[in-house]
């Protein structure tokens, strides 16, 4: 009986020693996973600042549209050369894929931010490839190593970026730059299109976007309606007011104000 | 207009071709899942004849039956190995996750009923043909949630061990899930998925306890028979 009960208690504790070592895996895995979300919340947030700080440039003064797409091109970089490296960092040896929830709103938000950049500056968008390099690293020791960079949230920082598009449009229709309203919408549907020439299967995230940006686009599309038809009957600065009452059902402004 | 073609060749096109691939994948995936499923569910019709044959030699047969089976199982993670691109197992990991947590029971069971002992993790993986494989391996969390869907089936089968009238059988699983709940009390889970799953857990212990409980009051755990029992499970 007694040989009996010594024989379950190594029984007992070989259970607990690989439960105990269970809890370390565990933990060792949920403090990354914490470590990362924490790091791409900052890249979140300095995101945010750079977009508002874009929408800042008022196009008629060239001298400050230089500084600011200068400060906003530093600091892209900066969260490229800083806090996506320390994620990538946190990420070597380990499966990527596994971490990809945590960092993807950081690196969608970023895309916004950095489309917005090339749109301003130069009127395009660079592809998946020239963006990808940004995320590959160089350590002293002259290891390489990289971040995982999503197609998915290339594309779906675009159907973003979008948004920023529309903001910017009736900001320049109150700034009275009725050119830049046409162009601003003329680049939004042609990644409409882009979007409706996708075919992707069960993809919900991706959708959702795609709708979200078919409502900024009707938005653009109205504002572009209203200055053909009655830019010449009123004076310029009132034309933001028409629209504005028109569009009283439109939800997609997330909280901007004029 | 020269906008939208850009925009289209630069951004579009290459997305498209990455989800184009990517389905390629997902799809020969999905085939080869198609395969251990089937394998799988015959494993658990055969393992369902403990809840109603207490006969050794039949319980034995369908233990055979469900190892053998498992060799079609090594073979689908075989294939799957040679799929799955170096360090992308997270990618499809939901195409078989699910499956996989639900076979890590069927390998637990399978070991507790031919030695009443836990599957260790190294078992477990060599079981199910994951073991030392260069892309794929097996999730601690799905062992885990395998572990707890053993506890639910032991419940069941401490119940249906009384009626076929083995009253030693209980006894032994209540020992055994209350080593098993000891050991994840020692987990920090998070709010996930497992954690929900744990959940449960005790409420199987306390379905099994009241099995013992109702042997016990009834003087049905007395030494006689359940020696004897103890002895065949031993051998």
């Amino acid at each position: 009986m007694s040989k009996n009960r010594g024989r379950s208690k190594i029984k007992k504790n070989r259970c607990f020693v690989a439960f105990r070592a269970f809890s370390c895996e565990l933990d060792e895995k949920h403090d990354r996973h914490e470590n990362i979300v924490k790091l791409s919340r900052d890249i979140t947030i300095e995101s945010k600042r750079i977009i508002f700080l874009l929408h800042s440039i008022n196009t008629d003064i060239d001298s400050k549209k230089l500084s600011v797409l200068e400060e906003a091109g530093k600091r892209l970089q900066t969260l490229c050369d800083n806090n996506f490296k320390t994620i990538a960092k946190e990420l070597i040896g380990h499966d990527p894929y596994l971490y990809h929830r945590a960092f993807t709103s950081g690196m969608q938000e970023f895309i916004e931010a950095l489309c917005f950049f090339q749109y301003i500056k130069n009127n395009h968008l660079e592809s998946w490839n020239a963006v990808n390099i940004n995320f590959q690293y160089n350590d002293e020791e002259a290891t390489q190593f990289q971040l995982l960079f999503s197609q998915y949230d290339f594309i779906m920082g675009i159907a973003d970026f979008t948004g920023e598009l529309m903001r910017k449009c009736i900001n320049s229709l109150g700034g009275g730059n009725i050119n830049d309203c046409f162009q601003l919408c003329n680049f939004v549907r042609a990644i409409n299109t882009g979007f409706l020439g996708l075919i992707y299967s069960g993809n919900r995230e991706l959708s959702r976007k795609a709708y979200v940006l078919r409502q900024s686009l009707n938005k653009m599309e109205l504002v572009c309606y209203n200055i053909q038809i009655r830019g010449s009957e009123i004076p310029k600065d009132m034309l933001l007011n028409v629209i504005e009452s028109q569009d009283i059902d439109s939800d997609v402004d997330e909280g901007f104000s004029m | 207009m020269a906008y939208c073609n850009k925009v289209i060749t630069d951004i579009f096109s290459p997305f498209q071709e990455h989800i184009n691939a990517e389905q390629d994948v997902r799809d020969e995936i999905r085939t080869i899942m198609k395969d251990i499923e089937r394998s799988l569910r015959e494993i658990v019709i055969s393992l369902q004849v403990i809840h109603s044959e207490i006969d050794c030699e039949k319980i034995h047969n369908s233990i055979l039956k469900s190892r053998e089976l498992f060799e079609e199982i090594r073979k689908g993670y075989d294939a799957l190995d040679k799929i799955i691109p170096a360090g992308q197992y997270y990618r499809y990991n939901d195409h078989w996750r699910y499956t996989t947590q639900r076979l890590c029971f069927l390998a637990s069971l399978i070991v507790f009923i031919e030695k009443g002992t836990l599957i260790d993790r190294t078992t477990t993986e060599q079981i199910l043909g994951v073991h030392k494989k260069d892309n794929i391996h097996l999730d601690l969390e799905d062992y885990l949630m395998g572990l707890l869907n053993l506890a639910s089936e032991l419940s069941r089968f401490a119940i249906n061990s009384v009626i076929l009238g083995d009253y030693s059988r209980p006894l032994q699983i209540s020992k055994f899930v209350a080593e098993l709940n000891a050991g994840f009390r020692l987990l920090n889970l998070k709010n996930d998925s497992l954690r929900k799953r744990f959940d449960v857990l005790k409420y199987d212990v306390k379905k099994i306890e009241e099995v013992v409980y109702d042997l016990s009051i009834r003087g049905l755990t007395g030494a006689g028979q359940s020696q004897e029992a103890v002895t065949k499970t031993a051998e």
